[in-house]
């Protein structure tokens, strides 16, 4: 009964950071995703000092650990503009989460049949309208099935900003863990919210797929 | 596409002037503790999870020996004070780029550290301690009979560092070292049996062993170097010396010695 209890009283605690955990990743995941998708396009249509900055890019920030990223930002960046941990921390995540999605929306931009671009410029669209009336919605919806990929690796990677202090679900646990040393219960119980969530998030996005699947 | 590309070395210029306009060294007399006088809050780094030192309660507070002696010490100065918790190793880097202004975490004043940031004077005294197995033939004299053995450590330590400039030369490999980030997985290790040794401050040491069914083997002091300090940013000589003040108060009405007994840290 003890023992329930105390178990009760972890995973409600645990709880409480989930909030942290997916302020960290929404923000992560959508400044990746606009910056992904942003970085995809100038990559396969930009001129070429702006496709090699978009490659330069993604190939330095996927070299780097995630975690390095993250202090950069806090330590470097947010000393000139004012960040606060949770910001830097999302932020970082999501400059990272940028290059990984960047390759997947390249991958799926190249996927749409070139002559379609053709296409649109032969009844008149201008290349900007081309891309985001014909080519976007198209890759976008190729994009899903690698995306939730990245959206539960982003979601696994936010509890890497408890580093700078941002007490996330992985930070609380080891609260618990060096408090009362039973670091077995401690951390599975985070194990459990962290693929409740995952689950809950590709089983989603599972949806979205069969929702707009595009029949070729 | 061009004007893109132009665009983008403004920005990059843009940032670089920003950082550079930071450089400005504006210190008056009393430098950084005026800030803080000002904004009447003293931020405290810290990286709760080393009790007794400091943790977080069930209810999600800060608690231990840290945090009541940095509440004391900031309502003498007559501000409040807030703990920044995050991990230890980021604490040094923290403090030099004032993203907290003090920290307390029972840090100790190394030659490395205080290249980096400056130290108070030393509010504590401790010892290291080695734990081995409940069940261990091994009998250490010396903090040097701990040589050739496999050894635990937390990573970013003194007692790291000592292991490496004192057990190594004298035949401890490299391979026998384990670093963890936290004391208590190293001690789950020397339970279950992975490693012979742990080497960790005396403080926590009793209270880990009695709870895992470790035996402590030697608790010392001649690995220790100095006692455990307040870091502070680095040439702030007004804020060094207002912390220096109230430790010695502090110490000289008892008021330590009581927190020492109320945390039961030796």
């Amino acid at each position: 009964m003890e023992f329930l209890k105390d178990l009760i009283f972890l995973i409600n605690y645990l709880l409480q950071g989930t909030g942290v955990t997916l302020g960290v990743t929404l923000i992560a995941l959508s400044t990746g995703f606009l910056f992904g998708t942003l970085l995809a396009v100038l990559r396969v249509y930009g001129s070429k000092p702006v496709a090699r900055f978009a490659a330069v890019y993604s190939t330095l920030i996927r070299a780097v650990p995630v975690v390095v990223i993250i202090f950069i930002l806090f330590f470097v960046i947010a000393s000139i503009v004012d960040l606060s941990p949770f910001l830097s921390g999302a932020l970082a995540l999501g400059f990272a989460s940028a290059a990984y999605q960047s390759e997947v929306f390249r991958g799926a931009i190249l996927s749409v049949p070139a002559g379609q671009m053709m296409a649109a410029r032969a009844i008149g669209m201008s290349r900007l309208k081309a891309i985001s009336y014909i080519i976007l919605p198209q890759a976008i919806r190729l994009a899903i099935p690698p995306w939730s990929n990245e959206a539960a690796i982003v979601l696994k990677d936010s509890s890497l900003v408890f580093v700078i202090g941002v007490p996330e679900i992985l930070r609380r646990a080891q609260y618990v863990s060096a408090r009362t040393l039973e670091p077995f219960i401690a951390f599975s119980a985070a194990a459990a919210i962290y693929f409740i969530m995952t689950f809950l998030v590709n089983r989603g996005l599972d949806f979205f797929e069969r929702r707009y699947r595009i029949l070729m | 596409m061009k004007r893109r590309s132009s665009m983008l070395i403004l920005l990059v210029i843009g940032v670089l002037l920003v950082a550079g306009c930071q450089q400005q060294p504006a210190a008056p007399a009393e430098g950084y503790l005026s800030t803080i006088k000002e904004k009447g809050t003293l931020v405290a780094g810290t990286s709760a999870d080393y009790p007794p030192y400091e943790s977080v309660d069930p209810s999600g507070n800060f608690v231990g020996f840290d945090i009541d002696l940095i509440t004391e010490i900031g309502k003498r100065m007559g501000v409040e004070v807030e703990v920044k918790d995050m991990a230890f190793d980021a604490l040094i880097a923290a403090v030099q780029e004032k993203k907290v202004d003090v920290v307390i975490a029972a840090m100790q004043a190394s030659p490395e550290r205080e290249e980096k940031v400056d130290f108070s004077i030393p509010y504590h005294f401790q010892k290291d301690a080695f734990i081995v197995a409940g069940d261990s033939t091994l009998v250490l004299n010396s903090p040097l009979d701990a040589a050739g053995h496999s050894i635990g450590v937390q990573t970013g330590t003194i007692q790291e560092k000592w292991v490496l400039d004192n057990l190594v030369p004298k035949g401890t490999a490299e391979d026998q070292i384990f670093r963890y980030e936290r004391v208590d997985q190293g001690a789950l290790d020397v339970s279950a049996g992975r490693v012979e040794i742990l080497f960790i401050n005396a403080d926590p040491a009793q209270k880990l062993a009695d709870d895992l069914g470790l035996k402590v083997a030697l608790v010392t002091s001649e690995t220790v170097i100095g006692g455990q300090s307040i870091a502070l940013p680095e040439g702030e000589a007004a804020l060094k010396a207002e912390l220096d003040k109230y430790i010695t108060e502090l110490e000289e009405e008892g008021f330590i010695q009581q927190l020492q007994e109320k945390w039961g840290i030796p």
